[in-house]
Parts: structure tokens; C-alpha cells; sequence
């Protein structure tokens, strides 16, 4: 079933026209080009994200050839997402965070609300380790411990116990390699405990603490005309994460729901989890408006401030504010008028929007750096 | 005086790298075992900020990456590393092989290339060894990083400090732009008044040929986000320095270089300096390396990723 919907998306993704025409105050869609230019933007302001070519036969035509997609590795979760279910209590523990150049005048128009500001990671312990159950396997052969006890017993099938040899005979081949190392560093062997406890964290001062990390990546999404993120997650040990594992790092909402294994699209067989996009164009347009209309009264005021015979261009540059490219054109050209929110932003913005889908996994660098 | 010691390489392998090697050994290798070259990568030490409790939390150690068979896009502060895999046709192979003599082989190749040829590309050089499931889509490695320990060991003059306590602000900009334009994984440095030139590890005799000891130093990007450990890759670099140039180098000036960017605003210099002694000067030293699995033994680790490639598997996923 789920082999044939696969299909279903690619002959739909075939079928839909790439998008041409700016539309990203409007219906919170970008074009290709748009999204080019935001990956640029963020891949400059950022360099932690970049560039990459992908499978070349996988590769979208509309896109140029060696910026397919873009990708952040190894980005940091500290902790599980069901550590941080949302209370009343946390509601005083907004605060705004700006996410603008340091002395930027206009740098208040990127404030943000981040909730659980300064929260404490009281609920995640040993005792409360927030394991979301596993989806179960219609074999029946699904270990109940399976993410908890590490990698030696991880989904063992019991039909797979006999036949093959697994890791548990392996490890016999500890063998005299090598003497003992006095110049090597110890390094912490991480335990087998899938969750991070508090108390690590106290201690992580001049410790070294392995943290799950994830490969993010940003594709385009043909059909649904907006940005899409997928992800790869490894544990502590730096072993690939199961889907089940992953699913512990999405916020309750929406694990299940809007967040799916399904093949990455540029790439011949790799499986990565993904935020269907389905809703993404109307959130971002929610969001958009709001810093726009934050956005154009700061402006607005600042050019007010400034110079007062350029009232009619105000209005004048509004209507073209919607094509992207001639944005940035006038953004250097006459960088005090009003223009609103440039589309050069826009994953800036879209990765906050993902910061709440994935609230553990840091991939809103915008703000640690 | 401390021992010096070294934070070990950890090894993190992309799901993409199974799916390569399982293309490859379906399609070209087949039977063959015979070793296939790899690139991996590593960066330097980062750490994060813990948005939380707003402590800084030290992320793992520069990954080796196993990220593809040939080529690969290369930026400033990103080294890559060379490789051979050596992929085991059945699990007897694979625990029966002698790793032994196939890692002190590889070792062997490492000393010749590195004092006879004076090719500092090899120091990096890794080697590992796969058996793959394809059926169950399970697959077993093991990660070796050669390191040659040096015999008496290395020691640290007193501790590893600030880089600014050898360099200037300046000095360390100009080492930051000089490293993001040419990439040199290890490199030496010559302070002359207020600039500092860098050149590649190979040049020891003529870049120094008229420099006062107390100018010279060594750097390498350091994969190891430890205050006070450097990372694997001056062990070697270390071994290589003393065994080409055994009369300067009994006390050798590092620089751990750790900064992708110039600080700005409240951020520090992360870089860090020290003053190490000692090493070996006579004969090849022992190599050790082979990575320590989850549990912290010496053994092989396993990558379990039928969960995300098995098809049956995929479709219960699915609602």
C-alpha cells in the first residue's frame, strides 16, 4: 500500500507544473529560483548548512545541478522531545530572541518567541525516559526493549536469532590487538541507556558527553511548491537511528502524524524521515505576514526618520514586493525603502517553523550561534 | 611533567556509505575482496551551547565520516581523510581474518611512506573492515586509525592553553584566513614580528632554514573538542616530525587549531596551544588504533538498518 501512494507522489510530483510565478506573501510558496536564493542566503549567513549535488540521476532539472538540496550534519539533540510536553506553567517562560545581524538597526523586526525558555530538563531522567512505544511489527517478532538495550538486542527478530550469527557472538573477538595505550585519551564509553540523563548534563563540563546527533536535510518540493526537511539521526554510539527512535525527538503532535519515513528523493534507495509538507505553504504564510507587517513598520518608521519626499515609492514598492528577485535588486539599490520581508529569509524562517515540529534537534542555528 | 594524551578518532558512518557498499558489492565486487579506496572526512571540534541549562557541551570528536567511494566536495576546516575498505565475503572471513598482521601491514606502509617518501598525506590514513548482511541489511565494521606511539612517550610542558597566549589576535585572524584559502590539515607556522606564514608539513628544512626555534611552531585542525586532550592526528604528525628531523624537534610548539570563524562579539578563540617533549627518535614505533566498540572494547561494531532499508519492514511504518 504504502509502496503504491510512493508511486501515487512521484507520478503527481512528475505531473505538477514548477512553480514560476512569486508567491510567497501570498500563499507561502516559493518558486525554485526562490528557494535557490534562500539556500544561498542561508548557506552564507550560516555555513554550516551547504550545498549538495546528490544521486546526478536523481537530480530535478529545474534546479541548478551542484544545488540540489541543502544539508547540516551532525547537528545536536540533547534530549528526547517528550521531556519538553508543554505545561501551563511554561507559558511565563517565553522570551523573544532576535535573531538579527548584532548591531543591525532593523534587528528588532526578527524578534521570535521561543517557549520553554530556560527550562529545566527536570523531566528527563532515568525515571522518566519518555519512550514512545514502537509501532508494532506484524511478526510479532518485536523485542520490547528494543531501543533501550543498545544495539545487541535492537530489533532482533526471533526468526533472526538462529540463522545468522549476530553481534552477541562477535564480540569475542576482543583479541590481543594491542597493548595498553597510556597516551590515549579514555574515552567515556556511552551506555547502552538511549536517554540522556540530567545528571550528564551537570557533569558535562570538561567531559566529553555523546549527544544523538542528525543529518538535516532541505529538499524542494515539487507539488507542494515548499521547502521540505528530512532527517537522519544516529545515537549516542553514532549508530543509525530506528524509525521508532526517531519518532522520540518529534513533538507529540506530530509524530505519526505529519512526520513519515519515506525514500529520499535524491538518492536511489535511502530512507529518511520527513515532515510532509502538506501544511507547510499555509503556516509560512501565517508567519510570514506577521514578520512582514513587523517588518514594514519598522521600515516604515526608519524611512520616516530618514528622508520624507520618498512617501510615494513606499507604496509604489510594495505592489512589486512579491517578485523576489527584483527584491534584493532594490533592497541595493535603495536599501531605506519599504519592502517588506525578502524571500531571501525565508528558510531562516521555515527552519524556526521546524524547530517546533523537532524541538530537541538544534536545527535552528540561527539562534546558538 | 603529564603525559600528552590524544582524544581517539570516532567513527560515524552515513547510511548513504551502506547503501554504496551494498550497490558495489552487488553489482561490481561481487566475490572479490580486494580493497576498495574510501574517503572519510573529519572537522574541527565543535561545541554547543545547551539552550537549556546554558552550559557548553562538547560534541563528540570530529567524525570520521565514511561518506563516499571516490571524490567528494572539499571545504576549509574539513580534512579528508584516505582509506581502504576491506569488506569480508562471510562472517567466518570476517572474525577468523588475522587483524593483526593486516593491521600492522597497513602500518608498516603508513612508516615507509611517511620517513622514506616524507609524504605527509598518509598520516590521516585509516583502514576498515566490513562484513555485510545484505539480507537482513545488517552490517558489521570496524574502524582502525593507525596512531604510532612513540616510546618514552610524549609529555606536556605544563598544560594546553589559550592560542592567544602564544599568538596575537592579528596573528591568529591571519591564521584563519590563510587556513581557509589553502586547507592544510597540518601545517607549520613562522612568526615574524606580527605576521605568521604558513606552510605545508613536507617544507620542514627549507621553511625553517632561517628561523629561530622559539618562531616555529605546529598546527593541525584538531578534530578534538577537549579543552585539555588534542586529537588523534598529532600523534602522527608528531611521530613523522621527530623521525624526519630528529636534532629541532625535541621540543615541539602546537598549535591545536579549532576556530572555523573569527570570533566576534563574545566569543573566544577556541584554538589551544602547547609546548610538548620527548617522542622517538630511534626505529619505527608501534602503531596502535583499532576503534573500541559501544560497550569499550576492542571490537567490531554493528550497523542495524533494517528498519530503515527492509521493505517489510518500511510498509508497517506506513499508515
Amino acid at each position: 500500500m504504502h509502496a503504491i501512494q510512493q508511486q501515487y507522489w512521484a507520478v503527481r510530483d512528475y505531473l505538477s507544473p514548477v512553480l514560476r510565478e512569486s508567491k510567497f506573501k501570498e500563499h507561502g510558496r516559493i518558486t525554485p529560483e526562490e528557494f535557490v536564493a534562500a539556500g544561498d542566503f542561508l548557506t552564507y549567513k550560516f555555513p554550516v548548512w551547504s550545498w549538495e549535488k546528490g544521486d546526478a540521476s536523481k537530480a530535478r532539472e529545474f534546479l541548478p545541478a551542484d544545488k540540489q538540496y541543502l544539508v547540516t550534519r551532525g547537528v545536536p539533540c540533547l534530549r528526547r522531545a517528550t521531556s519538553l510536553a508543554y505545561t501551563d506553567a511554561d507559558e511565563d517562560a517565553e522570551r523573544l530572541l532576535s535573531f538579527g545581524d548584532a548591531g543591525d538597526v532593523a534587528s528588532k523586526e526578527d524578534e521570535w518567541v521561543e517557549t520553554h525558555a530556560g527550562r529545566q530538563s527536570h523531566l528527563d531522567s532515568g525515571a522518566n525516559p519518555g519512550v514512545i512505544d514502537d509501532i508494532p511489527d506484524l511478526d510479532g517478532g518485536h523485542d520490547e526493549d528494543g531501543f533501550v538495550g543498545g544495539v545487541a538486542n535492537m530489533s532482533l527478530g526471533a526468526d533472526a536469532a538462529n540463522e545468522t550469527p549476530d553481534l552477541d557472538d562477535i564480540p569475542d573477538m576482543e583479541e590481543d590487538l594491542e597493548e595498553d595505550d597510556a597516551a590515549a585519551a579514555p574515552s567515556k564509553p556511552a551506555a547502552a541507556a538511549t536517554v540522556l540523563e540530567a545528571s550528564d548534563i551537570e557533569v558535562a563540563k570538561g567531559n566529553l558527553l555523546q549527544v544523538r546527533t542528525y543529518d538535516v536535510m532541505i529538499t524542494y518540493d515539487k507539488y507542494y511548491q515548499t521547502p521540505r526537511i528530512w532527517l537522519l539521526g544516529y545515537d549516542e554510539n553514532r549508530t543509525p537511528l530506528t524509525p521508532p527512535q526517531i519518532f522520540q525527538d518529534v513533538s507529540a503532535d506530530h509524530a505519526f502524524k505529519t512526520v513519515t519515513i519515506e525514500g529520499f528523493p535524491h538518492s536511489t534507495s535511502l530512507q529518511a524521515a520527513s515532515v510532509h509538507p502538506c501544511k507547510h505553504a499555509s503556516v509560512m504564510k501565517k508567519v510570514i505576514e506577521r514578520m512582514n507587517a513587523g517588518v514594514v513598520e519598522e521600515q516604515k518608521a526608519q524611512r520616516k526618520a530618514g528622508a520624507k519626499d520618498k512617501d510615494k515609492k513606499k507604496w509604489f514598492s510594495r505592489r512589486t514586493s512579491g517578485q523576489g528577485k527584483d527584491d534584493r535588486v532594490a533592497a541595493g539599490a535603495e536599501e531605506d525603502d519599504v519592502e517588506g520581508m525578502r524571500v531571501d529569509f525565508y528558510l531562516v524562517v521555515f527552519l524556526k517553523f521546524i524547530a517546533s515540529i523537532v524541538p530537541t534537534i538544534e536545527v535552528d542555528s540561527t539562534t546558538s550561534m | 611533567m603529564p603525559v600528552l594524551q590524544f582524544a581517539s578518532f570516532a567513527s560515524l558512518v552515513q547510511p548513504t556509505f551502506w547503501h554504496e557498499l551494498t550497490r558495489l558489492k552487488l553489482e561490481v565486487l561481487r566475490l572479490s575482496d580486494d580493497h576498495i579506496p574510501v574517503t572519510a572526512t573529519y572537522s574541527v571540534g565543535k561545541t554547543i551551547k545547551d539552550r537549556n541549562t546554558g552550559q557548553e557541551i562538547e560534541l563528540g570528536l570530529g567524525k570520521s565520516r565514511a561518506v563516499r567511494v571516490a571524490g567528494g566536495s572539499q571545504h576549509a576546516f574539513i580534512v579528508g581523510a584516505p582509506g581502504i575498505v576491506k569488506n569480508f565475503n562471510t562472517v567466518e572471513e570476517f572474525k577468523d581474518a588475522d587483524k593483526k598482521a593486516l593491521f600492522n601491514q597497513f602500518a608498516e606502509e603508513m612508516w615507509e611512506a611517511m620517513v622514506k617518501n616524507n609524504d605527509p598525506s598518509v598520516l590521516n590514513k585509516f583502514l576498515l573492515i566490513t562484513f555485510a548482511d545484505l539480507k537482513k541489511y545488517k552490517y558489521h565494521y570496524w574502524f582502525a586509525f593507525p596512531a604510532f606511539a612513540a616510546q618514552p612517550l610524549w609529555e606536556i610542558d605544563s598544560e594546553w592553553s589559550s592560542a592567544t597566549t602564544a599568538f596575537t589576535n592579528a596573528q591568529l585572524s591571519i591564521l584563519h584566513d590563510k587556513l581557509a584559502a589553502q586547507s592544510l590539515p597540518y601545517f607549520l607556522i613562522r612568526r615574524s614580528g606580527s605576521n605568521v606564514e604558513i606552510a605545508s608539513v613536507d617544507e620542514y628544512g627549507d621553511f625553517y632554514a632561517d628561523t629561530p626555534e622559539e618562531s616555529r611552531a605546529v598546527g593541525f585542525i584538531d578534530p578534538s573538542p577537549h579543552p585539555s586532550t588534542p586529537g588523534w592526528p598529532l600523534r602522527n604528525l608528531l611521530a613523522y616530525l621527530r623521525a624526519n628531523n630528529p636534532s629541532t624537534t625535541r621540543y615541539i610548539q602546537v598549535l591545536c587549531w579549532r576556530d572555523t570563524e573569527i570570533p566576534h562579539g563574545g566569543s573566544h578563540w577556541k584554538s589551544t596551544f602547547g609546548v610538548v617533549i620527548g617522542g622517538q627518535t630511534q626505529g619505527k614505533p608501534n602503531a596502535v588504533g583499532w576503534e573500541k566498540n559501544p560497550q569499550g572494547k576492542l571490537g567490531p561494531r554493528l550497523a542495524d538498518l533494517a528498519p530503515m532499508m527492509d521493505p517489510s519492514r518500511l510498509a508497517d511504518q506506513a499508515v
